[in-house]
């Protein structure tokens, strides 16, 4: 009788890594010794390593034009207007360091560098529903939330996870309103943070992330409204404590901690049944955590007491 | 105007007693938080991003009482001239 004894070392085909992930990590890492060879001006300037689609995502819409996702942005420490593209390019997005701390047994200061080497890129085409009813479809490249996670290692203690945004006041005009509560702080649950879908962004339409976009790196959770996903992340910290978002501490009505998306249930000044695309101006029906419900309902099982759709 | 002007500058002494140097925006949030941020949407999407930036912010920037000082000190002026004139 044949019998076959697995080794260590023996791997299902499934297990493989795609050819062209293969090829194009050996071209990256081509490009890479070349650029050291040029000198670190020139590495600085290195672009983002390839990344494969991940088809398990597909949004069910068209990818929404570059054009459109850069230069119409939120990202209030630049202005409450959508026109910030051109006061974010001031933002210095080199060097870059990211702190994860807290109740973590790891804890670490990564370099952007660092963390797209390190990290499994990915490429994940989410939509993003803005809380002011306007949507987009695009193409991120990034990393699970939870492969950060797993290096630093939660302690069971820790029940959520607080993003932090920079805070540069040579380059951010919206940090002279001294009685907001800087910096941008968002979080969610270690729950919300472990879903597949919950998504560490370093880049868009195969590009390193623009700084009116978030770059270096943003967070993204596509079933909430895109006030959720904190910017230009200098801070992850895991916690005990529920935090208080900054924009909670504003207008604690209108945007809270949960804010998943729902369009039943209304903003207080404008309905949230629809919400309009990006470029073409169509307008579609919004969907319950939209469209992710499939992924994410099952978190909110039990949480009914809670408000979680603003 | 000869009114308006001394009252201004009577709320901006309540203010300087009151507050100190505390910014007049820092003021208004405490307030009504949501306040200036609306202000703040309405001025920069309907209006002109620079008229938040360059004029308002300013504005709010500065010390509480030093807007209706300034204001009321321009009014009580122009009432006295006028009584002169």
């Amino acid at each position: 009788m044949h019998i076959l004894k697995s080794r260590p070392w023996n791997l299902p085909e499934s297990s493989a890594t795609p050819e062209a992930l293969v090829f194009g990590r050996r071209q990256a890492m081509a490009l890479g010794a070349g650029m050291l060879a040029a000198g670190p001006a020139l590495a600085q300037q290195a672009g983002l390593p390839p990344a494969m689609r991940n088809t398990r995502y597909a949004p069910g819409r068209a990818i929404t034009a570059e054009r459109e996702v850069t230069t119409y942005n939120n990202f209030y420490e630049f202005g409450s207007h959508k026109t910030i593209s051109a006061a974010a390019q001031r933002m210095p997005l080199r060097p870059w360091t990211v702190k994860v701390e807290g109740m973590v047994e790891a804890p670490r200061e990564y370099g952007i560098e660092d963390l797209l080497s390190r990290m499994p890129l990915e490429e994940r085409v989410y939509r993003l529903r803005c809380v002011e009813a306007w949507a987009m479809v695009v193409p991120w490249t990034g990393f699970p939330l939870s492969a950060l996670l797993a290096e630093v290692k939660p302690l069971s203690s820790a029940r959520y996870v607080v993003f932090q945004t920079a805070t540069l006041p040579s380059v951010m005009p919206g940090l002279r309103q001294s009685w907001y509560p800087w910096p941008y702080t968002e979080g969610c649950t270690i729950a919300e943070a472990g879903n597949e879908l919950s998504f560490m962004v370093v880049g868009a339409y195969g590009k390193l992330l623009s700084p009116q976009n978030g770059g270096p790196l943003r967070f993204h959770q596509p079933w909430k409204y895109g006030f959720k996903a904190g910017k230009s992340l200098v801070t992850i910290r895991l916690t005990d404590q529920r935090p208080v978002s900054f924009w909670e501490k504003i207008q604690a009505q209108e945007y809270g901690f949960w804010a998943n998306v729902n369009p039943a249930v209304p903003h207080p000044r404008w309905s949230q049944a629809q919400e309009r695309m990006l470029g073409t101006g169509e307008s579609v029906p919004t969907q319950l955590f939209n469209g992710y419900g499939e992924f994410v309902a099952d978190l909110y099982t039990g949480l009914q007491r809670e408000r979680l759709w603003a | 105007m000869r009114l308006i002007g001394p009252v201004l500058l009577a709320l901006a002494a309540g203010l300087y007693l009151g507050f100190g140097s505390d910014p007049l925006g820092a003021l208004l949030f405490r307030l009504d938080p949501g306040l200036l941020n609306l202000l703040q949407a309405v001025t920069q999407r309907y209006l002109l991003p620079m008229l938040w930036d360059d004029v308002l912010l300013p504005v709010l920037e500065a010390p509480a009482w030093i807007a209706p000082a300034v204001l009321g000190g321009v009014l009580t002026l122009l009432g006295w001239m006028r009584a002169r004139g």
